[in-house]
């Protein structure tokens, strides 16, 4: 439906009146002469009174609409998605399906609740059902459809994601689309479902009201798997107010390796470990019995593979090879695990890729910018913002600026040219992982730079080489995602003899493996992390094994009382105008319409114009 | 077209302005002061020769009347001449006066039919005091008023009082009377038309060239108001047609050319057409004396002697 992000603008369509009124009492303003020779004068090209008339009203139209449109300009219209407020008022029963609701007879009770609350929904309202774990699904649409609504119900089972209340609610609410009505929580009110860095909101003419399903008294967890030492060690804790006996079972590809058996005092935690025997791949799990709590969290896996080969993606002016040659032979020299995938791309195809096809990359190195479009900056400083390494070589086909607007906010280094002078370089840190191998500066010494560029870096960016004359050659930054890397000369053989000398290769081997350090050697995943996992266990990842595990938060059945619960959702309604104000900002900066209206208004005044000066 | 009317006006004070004119009182004085105004000048004008009184001298013969005799003549050639006055024949003028609504436009103060009826009236007192018939038919659509011919003394305060007393009729249709009044004429004559020939030019011609069937002489004055001839408006305006009261829109700055060009077209196409038939043609501006249309008709009168 139309709304506007500014209404108050719309009083200007009240000044259409004034070429209305115009018309209406000063339209005759041209004098009537009586002419006899009429007989000639009919042959020029007069106009008749009545298509006069006709086209006055013409020129009234083009004025009024030309008004109106620069009214709703200014008043900045949009198309909200929701719909008319005067539509039926709905009830939406949300569900909680989280891993919390995998404790015995938990789930039953809070269909069952689910299932009154269908039933004794006001005759008046539409119904609709949501399951929400860490974001709400809407499995039947707000409808006067209830026995669909009861059928859909019966379809659903707990799952094993997290709770999140605020974006549970965000989704029923956004399901409403402007409607009145009431939310109904189906819940066991657990107090790690408040996510207080979450910005949803929900609106005031929704209420929340909640139906408590209750916890279990007691719940062992398996709060983490991990190797040390050649052990698997394993994490158990007690969220029990009395002592509790269990015992961890260990199994490498679904092979047992040992089982520790455990006792625990009132929220106590242990640690079970079993050695590994060697083994050095294979999907490891941890499983106890736990048959009073949450079956959930009875399990966890992890995953013995070794890293797997770094993915480098070269972004070049137009992808061709030839364009980071010395890069990719460099790479080239590396085989196995220990090797590197290499993939040149264009500035242009970068920006037409998804953030699922830069998942499985663990660097970019950036060597040309041409091309590079707005969505192609937003991938850039996702790609870094989600753990991914980048390496920008400052050579001639890199702009500074874009390279600056893309990672504003994230990375605060920046660069200039300067004067070509003959330079040399050498480690300012010879302990940095990327300078270990060469155990001194003697090698890079031979290096010869015929053009560098002057680096700008932060207080709180480490300067890890530098040229002879003082100023950062190489600069890390580390953001709270990947590290980021700006070498000041360029990696293909144009303003430096690097690529020729043999510390070009060990230089760049250990600098994309540092780079690519973080995201490489990440192998657990939560559930609700992957699309592709919403259940705990060993999943594939464009060709790696992963392991994903329930949030350990989940593990612990704390309850808040339905009061602090409703607390927070007045808080939420307290933030819903702001928050509705800024998704209004959002939509009708996306729809751009004002820009119609103006190009429209400019339209009408133009062929008012071209009539008007017709008219005399 | 102006230029012989108002282009090339001579600047003889002794033309009285038609504006001037309309102010003096009678019709009957009005035409006097024209025609004698016009008649004493003509010793000095251009058109000497044209006098309605000129005479021949013949010898006496048996039987004439002794008062004709010239003694004067007698006296220096000691012979009996008698002075043979001018036209005792007797030319029957039919002046045809145009009073359709259309003619009842004028931009300075003197309409088209005010103009056309001085000149009516100079012309039935030139006529008359040269004994000649003269008749007078008003009409619009169709005949409004029929004086026949006369040549009586009294008969010429018959077609003042006419002229006087009449009023602007309705639309103009100027082939419909004319053929009536070609078929109404029995003897050969002189027919003046005075309109404003805002018709269908070929009706018009088609009905003049009835008259000249009938072996009439016809000289047409197609009158015309300064403001038609040079269309001088400045600001759109809504023209309306004082005939049939529509209206049109118009810039003045925009239309005057092809009004112009349409106007030239139409007296061209006049010229040329009624000239093929031997029809005497002026083209007369309202706002110039009358006394260039009364030397057309002289003119055209002398021809016809």
């Amino acid at each position: 439906m139309p709304a506007f992000l500014s209404p108050l603008f719309l009083i200007g369509v009240a000044a259409a009146a004034i070429p209305i009124a115009i018309h209406l009492f000063y339209r005759r303003t041209e004098p009537v002469i009586d002419f006899a020779a009429m007989r000639y004068l009919r042959r020029a090209p007069v106009e008749h009174s009545r298509r006069r008339r006709l086209r006055e009203l013409v020129l009234l139209a083009l004025r009024v609409t030309a008004l109106v449109l620069l009214a709703l300009a200014f008043a900045r219209p949009y198309f909200s998605d929701a719909v008319a407020a005067g539509s039926a008022p709905a009830t939406m029963v949300l569900i909680d399906t989280s891993a919390s609701l995998s404790a015995p007879g938990r789930f039953e009770e809070a269909r069952a609740r689910a299932r009154q609350a269908i039933q004794g929904a006001p005759a008046t309202h539409a119904i609709g059902l949501a399951a929400f774990a860490q974001a709400s699904d809407v499995i039947a649409p707000v409808s006067q459809d209830r026995a669909g609504a009861l059928a859909a119900l019966a379809q659903v089972t707990p799952g094993a994601g997290a709770t999140r209340y605020r974006a549970a609610l965000q989704g029923a609410a956004d399901a409403f689309k402007g409607r009145s009505g009431r939310i109904v929580v189906v819940t066991d009110l657990q107090q790690s479902g408040w996510d207080a860095a979450s910005d949803s909101s929900i609106p005031q003419a929704i209420g929340v009201e909640v139906q408590d399903v209750g916890a279990p008294e007691a719940n062992l967890g398996v709060m983490s798997l991990r190797v040390d030492g050649g052990d698997a060690v394993a994490v158990i804790q007690s969220f029990s107010s009395r002592a509790e006996a269990d015992q961890v079972i260990f199994s490498v590809d679904d092979r047992r390796i040992g089982a520790v058996p455990l006792t625990l005092g009132p929220g106590a935690t242990v640690e079970a470990r079993v050695p590994l025997d060697g083994v050095a791949s294979g999907a490891l799990s941890a499983t106890i019995t736990d048959r009073d709590g949450y079956t959930a969290d009875n399990v966890r896996y992890a995953v013995l593979d070794a890293a797997d080969a770094v993915s480098l993606m070269a972004v070049t002016a137009t992808g061709h090879p030839s364009e980071a040659l010395y890069l990719e032979r460099a790479l080239a020299v590396a085989e196995g695990t220990r090797g590197f995938r290499f993939r040149p791309v264009s500035g242009t195809a970068f920006s037409a890729l998804t953030p699922e096809a830069l998942q499985q990359v663990g660097v970019i190195a950036v060597l040309g910018t041409r091309g590079i479009a707005q969505r192609g900056r937003e991938r850039l400083a996702e790609f870094v913002r989600g753990g991914g390494g980048l390496l920008v070589a400052a050579g001639p086909d890199v702009d500074p600026a874009i390279l600056k607007e893309a990672l504003a906010g994230v990375v605060q280094t920046s660069w200039a040219l300067r004067p070509a002078t003959e330079l040399t370089f050498a480690p300012d840190d010879s302990r940095h992982p990327v300078f270990r191998v060469f155990g001194g500066a003697g090698t890079l010494g031979h290096v010869g730079f015929a053009r560098a560029v002057r680096i700008t870096s932060p207080a709180a960016a480490s300067v890890i080489a530098r040229y002879s004359d003082g100023s950062p050659a190489l600069v890390e930054e580390r953001t709270t995602g990947g590290r980021v890397m700006v070498f000041g000369s360029d990696l293909n053989y144009r303003w430096n003899d690097f690529p020729l000398q043999p510390a070009f290769v060990p230089f760049i081997h250990e600098t994309v493996r540092y780079l690519a350090s973080p995201r490489a050697s990440r192998t657990d995943y939560l559930v609700g992390e992957l699309q592709a996992a919403s259940a705990p266990g060993i999943v594939d990842l464009q060709g790696r094994r992963v392991a994903v595990n329930p949030d350990p938060r989940e593990s612990d059945p704390t309850r808040m009382a339905a009061e602090t619960f409703q607390a927070g959702i007045s808080r939420l309604n307290a933030a819903a105008a702001q928050v509705a104000e800024s998704r209004a900002q959002q939509q009708e900066d996306r729809q751009f319409l004002w820009w119609y209206g103006l190009l429209l208004m400019v339209v009408s005044l133009a062929a008012e114009g071209a009539i008007g000066r017709r008219l005399g | 077209m102006s230029a012989q009317a108002a282009g090339k006006r001579p600047a003889e004070l002794r033309f009285l302005d038609p504006a001037v004119l309309a102010r003096l009182g009678t019709l009957e004085l009005k035409a006097r002061a024209v025609v004698e105004g016009l008649l004493s000048g003509l010793h000095r004008s251009p058109y000497k020769g044209f006098s309605v009184e000129f005479a021949e001298y013949r010898q006496y013969l048996p039987g004439d009347d002794l008062s004709t005799i010239d003694w004067k003549v007698y006296a220096r050639t000691d012979r009996h001449y008698v002075k043979k006055f001018e036209e005792e024949t007797n030319v029957n003028c039919h002046l045809l006066l145009d009073v359709s609504a259309s003619m009842g436009y004028g931009s300075q103060g003197l309409t088209k039919l005010e103009y056309g009826g001085l000149l009516a009236s100079s012309l039935a007192f030139l006529m008359h005091r040269q004994r000649d018939a003269v008749g007078l038919t008003t009409f619009d659509d169709a005949i409004v008023t029929m004086v026949p011919p006369s040549a009586r003394p009294s008969h010429l305060r018959s077609i003042l009082v006419t002229l006087d007393q009449m009023t602007l009729g309705h639309k103009t249709d100027v082939s419909k009377p004319l053929h009536l009044m070609a078929d109404g004429i029995g003897k050969r004559g002189l027919v003046v038309l005075i309109s404003d020939l805002l018709d269908e030019p070929d009706r018009v011609v088609d009905g003049l060239r009835h008259f000249r069937f009938r072996g009439s002489e016809v000289i047409v004055f197609h009158l015309i108001d300064p403001a038609e001839l040079t269309f001088p408006f400045e600001r759109a305006a809504r023209f309306r047609d004082i005939e049939l009261g529509d209206e049109v829109m118009a810039v003045p700055s925009v239309v005057r050319q092809e009004y112009l060009d349409a106007l030239q077209a139409a007296v061209d196409r006049y010229k040329r057409e009624l000239g093929s038939e031997g029809i005497d043609y002026r083209l007369i501006d309202t706002s110039t004396p009358l006394d260039f249309a009364l030397v057309s008709y002289l003119s055209t009168r002398g021809r016809r002697r």
